[in-house]
């Protein structure tokens, strides 16, 4: 007597709910992600001849953009000192020194003077007015906060690109 | 008796698990890539030992080169009608080219050409200034950008000034604070270390 054998059906997952899953994730990663560019406004440095390649700072430094008109824009906020009245400019530095004090308060990033080791970049565009930046710089040295290691965002002038510093 | 040798299937390489992992690195190197978006930085140092005031009478008894820079025809309200003049020392006076950048890379390379034979001058004057105090290891810059006329001065052509000190071999360089609208700031000078 001879038994048909059943033929015996491949076991197909269903792969729908998986990828669902996996797009969702990848959706997530690419709302999260952390693009560090976005600190930086777009804006035009100064030209400058001397200048260090920017590498990595060992410690994360803090970049206080500067715009052409004269506004500050740090951390995600945008003060303005370009509207020329003095309670607004105030208003604008306080909150600067606000926010440097409540970035640089580690005091584990303090050195043993109570200085910040933590450096600040100014991100200046180059039509904006110096008398800001020298603001900037003031508060960034005020004891409290103690920020002594400023850098200048600089850009190799035109046709110098490709040569090695 | 005849056995009928079955024909080789063509083995079929299953490339599933290869793209799968393909698109995990590329994945992973998209995470762990960082858009570089500044290429160069000048480094400088804030007094930190002193307080803002304090810093005036400690520096005005080193020698100094002074650079001023002012901001001409400031209220005029079309830029292109303003430029910075730069003044190194008492005896030498350059003017930059009017206007602003404007942005578009033929533009910019006409008015850096421009700016390059100022500054060519500039950095000459500077040097020569330094070899009347017999080359001072001492000396330091100094960028005064005094009021009314100092205070509408770009950044660019501050950070110009700096990188030409650096570039002469002063890399100590001396800004002057402007006094800011608010409580406590103080409007004395400040000593940088550029380079």
């Amino acid at each position: 007597m001879s038994f048909k054998r059943p033929i015996q059906d491949e076991a197909k997952p269903n792969l729908t709910p998986m990828i669902d899953m996996t797009f969702l994730l990848v959706v997530f990663f690419m709302l999260t992600i952390d693009l560090t560019t976005k600190e930086y406004v777009a804006l035009e440095l100064p030209y400058a001849r001397m200048g260090v390649d920017d590498e990595e700072t060992p410690i994360p430094r803090l970049t206080v953009n500067l715009l052409p008109s004269g506004d500050i824009k740090f951390k995600g906020n945008v003060w303005p000192l370009a509207t020329g009245q003095p309670v607004e400019q105030r208003a604008a530095l306080i909150a600067l020194r606000n926010e440097l004090q409540r970035l640089t308060a580690d005091p584990e990033m303090r050195e043993p003077d109570k200085s910040s080791m933590i450096p600040v970049m100014i991100h200046g565009d180059r039509d904006a007015r110096w008398q800001y930046v020298q603001w900037i710089m003031q508060i960034c040295a005020e004891p409290t906060i103690g920020v002594y290691k400023i850098q200048f965002a600089v850009k190799k002038p035109l046709g110098e690109e490709d040569e090695p510093q | 008796m005849a056995v009928k040798i079955p024909e080789a299937d063509e083995t079929e390489m299953n490339m599933t698990p290869m793209i799968d992992i393909v698109f995990q690195l590329i994945i992973f190197f998209l995470l762990s890539l960082k858009f570089k978006a500044v290429d160069r930085r000048i480094d400088s140092a804030l007094p930190k030992d002193r307080g803002i005031q304090a810093t005036q009478q400690f520096v005005d008894e080193l020698p100094m080169i002074t650079v001023k820079l002012f901001r001409q025809n400031m209220d005029d309200p079309n830029p292109d009608n303003q430029n910075t003049t730069i003044k190194v020392g008492n005896n030498y006076r350059f003017e930059l080219p009017n206007g602003v950048w404007e942005g578009t890379l033929d533009a910019d390379r006409d008015r850096q050409e421009k700016y390059d034979k100022v500054f060519k001058d500039v950095e000459a004057a500077i040097r020569e200034t330094w070899e009347k105090m017999g080359n001072n290891p001492e000396a330091k810059g100094e960028i005064k950008t005094p009021r009314p006329k100092g205070l509408k001065v770009p950044h660019g052509d501050v950070i110009r000034v700096l990188s030409t000190f650096i570039n002469v071999g002063l890399g100590d360089v001396k800004f002057e604070g402007a006094p800011a609208p608010m409580p406590e700031a103080g409007g004395g000078g400040m000593v940088t270390q550029g380079g």
